[in-house]
């Protein structure tokens, strides 16, 4: 049947009455498991969906506030340094690396050369996700579950859709049937095993932190690979690190408000959205934020075996 | 014991964010245990990143190509200096597991990424060791590290050997794919054993320029490059330089294990 409701997401709560008829799971059945070990049971197969149209580079409205560059910027209505400084006045990532040959044709040699931090993208991506994991926590809410182990999350363009992206995120809510629910379920990354082991050193995963970074490289001479000007480039490895440095600060801006640390962070760098020689440089980050319960947790020393193979 | 319903009730209070720092790790739960149990805490991601471009071009037979080997390893070279850089800014021992990666584009261009968990030793009694000399950086996995520490070695750093050596073009028959002869294309061969053998000294000098004892699990990677204007091997070699502690080696008198289970029985065989 065809879901015929009004809002997005909505759907879910068809989802939801399926699961408390036949409860599913994506676990392993070690998996499964290691969770019964420390008593939560697997209460059904979660999943938080977002079709997004991202915010296109070229059709930013405002040059440092949000987007990388208005088509004003682009078309050269505005001198590139201004644009830069601009950026930067705002706080964001920009650098300019002038061409080494001097081209400049009169006009502003910044063009020839500069990164500026693409926050447009980067919160239509975060916005994207966002959606997608809250969608799963309220499947789980729905389904009275304390948590969600072994959250996956990723994203895929539709074929044929310029500018679009679909975002995923499932995982297996679990129960602790004698508690109380909890006030919002735990999402982690972890798997069931590696939830069994966070428990053992007397953490609890207290939800999932994320942080993205983009930075579009319009790349000079040096850093385009040329044969005219060759040599050790800065503009990548200050772009890949303003990235980087940008998903680490999201990363543990929204991990400190949730615990002590974060771990088991899946970490992804990526040139995005390319546009001829140019590129978004994409650096995604997602762990667990952790909450230690107890500190009379010691590891044992692990024994070391060799297994005997035939 | 494990105590879920204890650790559940903690979330059913708001976490108070105080002014102690956030602890960030790219390590698995399972790492983090392996690393704790050495006494090495995590402190936060740190990255690395260098970038060089060199010509490919007009490469000699039998000589390197000093030009395009210095452009790698000042790449990797610089990843590794900003990696460190960030350790030394955290106050942090040395980073672990850390993830190098080589991307290549165009032809003449390496862009060389690292990123990783910078740890700090913290002895159980909650002391922080004294911090001896330089942060260590190492490619071993969380569980080669324990297994190294355990069996009385320390990380000294990575350590890189890179050679680019040319070599003669094929003649004209044999590029055509028309030759009669099945030879040995010995200039290949020659610049091959020569791009090794200066990229393993080259790496061996770094390890003696650390005072390292040896070097362990060394990645060699090798890339022919052959156009019409260009022929040269690239040697790449990378690995973790340690040193041996004073009791020397540790021997971890691992036991056997005798796994009971049996392979699960296809049902269904492809086709």
């Amino acid at each position: 049947m065809v879901d015929q409701s009004p809002g997005p997401g909505t759907g879910a709560f068809q989802a939801v009455e399926r699961v408390r008829r036949t409860p599913t799971s994506d676990l392993s059945v070690a998996e499964a498991a290691a969770l019964r070990r420390v008593g939560l049971s697997p209460v059904g197969f979660v999943m938080g969906t977002a079709v997004m149209q991202l915010v296109s580079a070229y059709a930013g409205t405002s040059y440092g506030g949000m987007g990388i560059a208005g088509g004003m910027g682009l078309g050269g209505g505005m001198p590139w340094g201004g644009f830069l400084s601009s950026a930067r006045s705002s706080g964001l990532y920009a650098e300019s690396y002038p061409c080494v040959h001097g081209y400049g044709f009169g006009a502003n040699a910044d063009h020839y050369g500069f990164s500026v931090e693409n926050t447009a993208l980067g919160s239509s991506l975060f916005e994207g996700y966002r959606l997608a994991l809250s969608r799963l926590e309220d499947e789980a809410i729905a389904l009275g579950a304390h948590g969600v182990v072994g959250v996956k999350l990723h994203f895929e363009h539709m074929v044929g859709s310029a500018g679009t992206a679909t975002f995923f995120a499932t995982g297996t809510a679990v129960i602790h049937p004698s508690s109380e629910p909890l006030p919002t379920p735990f999402l982690t990354n972890a798997s069931g095993q590696n939830f069994e082991r966070l428990i053992s050193l007397g953490f609890i995963a207290a939800g999932l932190a994320m942080g993205i970074g983009v930075v579009y490289v319009q790349p000079n001479c040096l850093a385009r690979g040329s044969l005219t000007a060759v040599g050790a480039n800065n503009q990548i490895p200050a772009a890949i690190g303003a990235a980087r440095g940008r998903a680490r600060q999201a990363l543990a801006g929204t991990g400190h408000k949730l615990g002590e640390g974060v771990v088991h962070t899946e970490w992804s760098d990526r040139r995005f959205v390319r546009m001829g020689e140019s590129w978004n440089q994409l650096a995604l980050a997602f762990g667990t934020a952790v909450r230690r319960y107890t500190t009379e947790m010691q590891p044992s020393m692990t024994r070391a075996v060799v297994p005997l193979r035939p | 014991m494990p105590d879920l319903v204890a650790a559940l009730e903690m979330l059913r209070t708001p976490f108070h964010a105080g002014d102690q720092p956030t602890f960030l790790s790219d390590l698995t739960v399972g790492e983090l245990v392996l690393l704790e149990e050495v006494d090495y805490r995590p402190v936060e991601i740190v990255s690395g990143a260098g970038s060089a471009s060199w010509y490919p071009q007009f490469t000699t037979a039998g000589t390197e190509a000093q030009m395009w080997g210095g452009a790698i390893a000042s790449a990797i070279n610089s990843a590794r200096e900003g990696i460190r850089s960030e350790v030394n800014r955290r106050g942090a021992d040395g980073v672990v597991a850390m993830r190098l990666e080589l991307e290549r584009e165009p032809v003449n261009q390496l862009t060389c990424t690292m990123l990783g968990t910078a740890v700090r030793v913290e002895h159980r009694s909650g002391h922080h060791s004294a911090k001896g000399g330089e942060p260590f950086t190492t490619t071993l996995s969380a569980r080669d590290f324990h297994l190294l520490a355990r069996a009385g070695y320390r990380a000294a750093g990575i350590v890189l050997g890179v050679s680019v050596v040319g070599f003669a073009a094929r003649s004209a028959s044999q590029s055509l794919g028309i030759s009669r002869d099945n030879v040995e294309l010995e200039g290949q061969t020659n610049a091959l054993y020569s791009a090794r053998e200066q990229a393993m000294a080259m790496m061996e000098r770094e390890a003696a320029s650390l005072k390292a004892d040896g070097v362990v699990a060394v990645e060699l990677s090798e890339r022919p490059f052959n156009t019409m204007l260009t022929h040269a091997v690239e040697l790449l070699a990378i690995g973790t330089a340690v040193y041996r502690g004073r009791d020397g080696h540790r021997s971890l008198g691992p036991q056997l294990q005798l796994d009971l289970d049996d392979p699960v029985a296809e049902t269904f065989t492809s086709g």
